[in-house]
């Protein structure tokens, strides 16, 4: 019984944590947004609107360190809603440990095909173009 | 300096959107984002892909805040959430890659209709929901064994361990699919099939269904929003102001729900909803050149339709409580 108490409460507290850094991170970067009027060297105005064409295609992930360290707030909103994405799959990751304890080998594999789907999203469906 | 005044007044703006509408889909159950799209397509002029986009990325936020409470109090069954998860994934998979497809070759309008149809469908579930605590018992069968659907949790209000068994995982497995697919294509939770798939499948107790249903909504919408991200499909200016919004909002409104004895009071909310589903519907016929009315018209033909769908949903459900009090 003891273990499963752990499960539950490490969950919640991942959960909690995933919410609050984010929200840090998106709040700060839009702080630097406006402080800095605007980010990635585009003004604030030109990307406050709704028909530019800079979008998450205009953003490299593989920029966020150096992005971060030059405190640009595009960069620091983009880690803001990752760490929110990567805040649900780092749960499944916590249940495949308690599967694993349990040594409940069917929900092992079914969580391994979920984080598959994710991880397909991912990496495998970025490369085909549509 | 008036230029950087006018983008904070534009960026909080949709921060109250998303504020009004966390509050109204916490209180309505439908969660924010059936709120949020129609209100950032409709009203603020917002490319309806930049608006399923960011509040896919905020309903993951609203579902880990509310999921972190839920999973300590131990009534999420976090086990029958990610077996289900299998399901919702890949109909999230498919559901955005349809999204970005529709997108790509100008069909748009298609995603305002099918909005429209879905935000109106799940309210009749929903406004229905809640009249039974405990579901009657079903016989187990393979699947129960199988898969382990059984669990237990302590009801607060009843004062006693509750135990339940869940049945027809296959048949909730199906309708998780679809609920994976509409998340991932309308950029919504998807609560109201989640439900189904719980509630009516594997006829399991009301209050697991939907926190575990809430648990899952991040899961799904995680797939779906890296979709979104790397088909360029998130704006980071929206996508920060909706994120912050709908997450105050769920908190209002959660505590909104804790003090208000009253339930009628969200028939108004109910309202607003099938106004905007109405309104959706009527514009991706715009849209498609289907139809040819005014924006006025259009406003006026909703307000009207939503009226009496509430009222003859109101009337029906409840006579129905009145016809089932008597019947004890």
């Amino acid at each position: 019984m003891q273990k499963e108490i752990d499960l539950d409460l490490i969950t919640s507290y991942v959960l909690r944590t995933g919410v609050v850094v984010s929200l840090f991170f998106i709040l700060f970067g839009t702080i630097l947004l406006f402080v800095r009027n605007g980010g990635m060297n585009h003004t604030l105005s030109y990307l406050s609107n709704f028909s530019n064409s800079f979008d998450s295609h205009s953003i490299p992930l593989g920029g966020i360190p150096a992005g971060l360290a030059a405190l640009d707030g595009i960069y620091y909103i983009t880690t803001g809603l990752w760490v929110l994405i990567f805040t649900p799959i780092s749960v499944v990751f916590i249940a495949i440990i308690d599967f694993l304890k349990d040594k409940n080998k069917l929900y092992v594999a079914m969580s391994i095909v979920v984080l598959f789907n994710l991880f397909f999203a991912m990496l495998v469906i970025p490369r085909i173009t549509l | 300096m008036t230029a950087i005044l006018y983008i904070a007044l534009k960026f909080l703006s949709i921060v109250v959107g998303g504020i009004a509408a966390g509050t109204i889909g916490s209180l309505t159950g439908l969660g924010g984002a059936t709120v949020l799209v129609p209100l950032l397509s409709l009203f603020y002029g917002i490319p309806i892909i930049y608006a399923t986009g960011a509040s896919l990325v905020s309903t993951i936020a609203t579902s880990a805040g509310s999921a972190s409470a839920y999973t300590r109090e131990k009534i999420t069954n976090v086990k029958i959430g990610i077996g289900l998860e299998i399901a919702t994934t890949a109909g999230a998979i498919v559901g955005s890659l349809t999204a970005v497809y529709i997108n790509n070759n100008n069909y748009s309008w298609a995603i305002y209709i099918i909005f429209g149809v879905v935000l109106l469908g799940s309210l009749i579930p929903t406004v229905q929901r809640g009249k039974y605590e405990e579901p009657l018992p079903i016989k187990a069968d393979w699947s129960t064994k199988l898969f382990q659907l059984t669990g237990s949790y302590y009801d607060k209000r009843l004062k006693k361990k509750v135990d339940y068994e869940g049945v027809r995982w296959w048949l909730a497995e199906f309708i998780m699919f679809f609920a994976g697919v509409i998340s991932g294509l309308l950029g919504i939770g998807s609560g109201a099939l989640k439900v189904l798939g719980m509630d009516w499948a594997m006829n399991l107790p009301m209050k697991v269904t939907t926190t575990t249903s809430n648990f899952m909504i991040g899961i799904t919408a995680a797939t779906g929003s890296s979709i979104y991200w790397y088909n360029g499909y998130i704006q980071v200016f929206i996508a920060a102001a909706t994120a912050i919004g709908v997450l105050i909002g769920s908190f209002i409104g959660a505590r909104i729900l804790m003090k208000i004895t009253n339930k009628n009071i969200r028939w108004i909310f109910f309202a607003i909803l099938s106004f905007l589903g109405a309104e959706m519907l009527l514009r991706g016929l715009q849209k498609s050149r289907a139809l040819n009315i005014s924006l006025d018209l259009e406003v006026v033909i909703s307000a009207i339709f939503a009226f009496i769908m509430i009222s003859g949903l109101y009337i029906y459900t409840v006579r129905g409580v009145e016809r089932h009090a008597k019947g004890n």
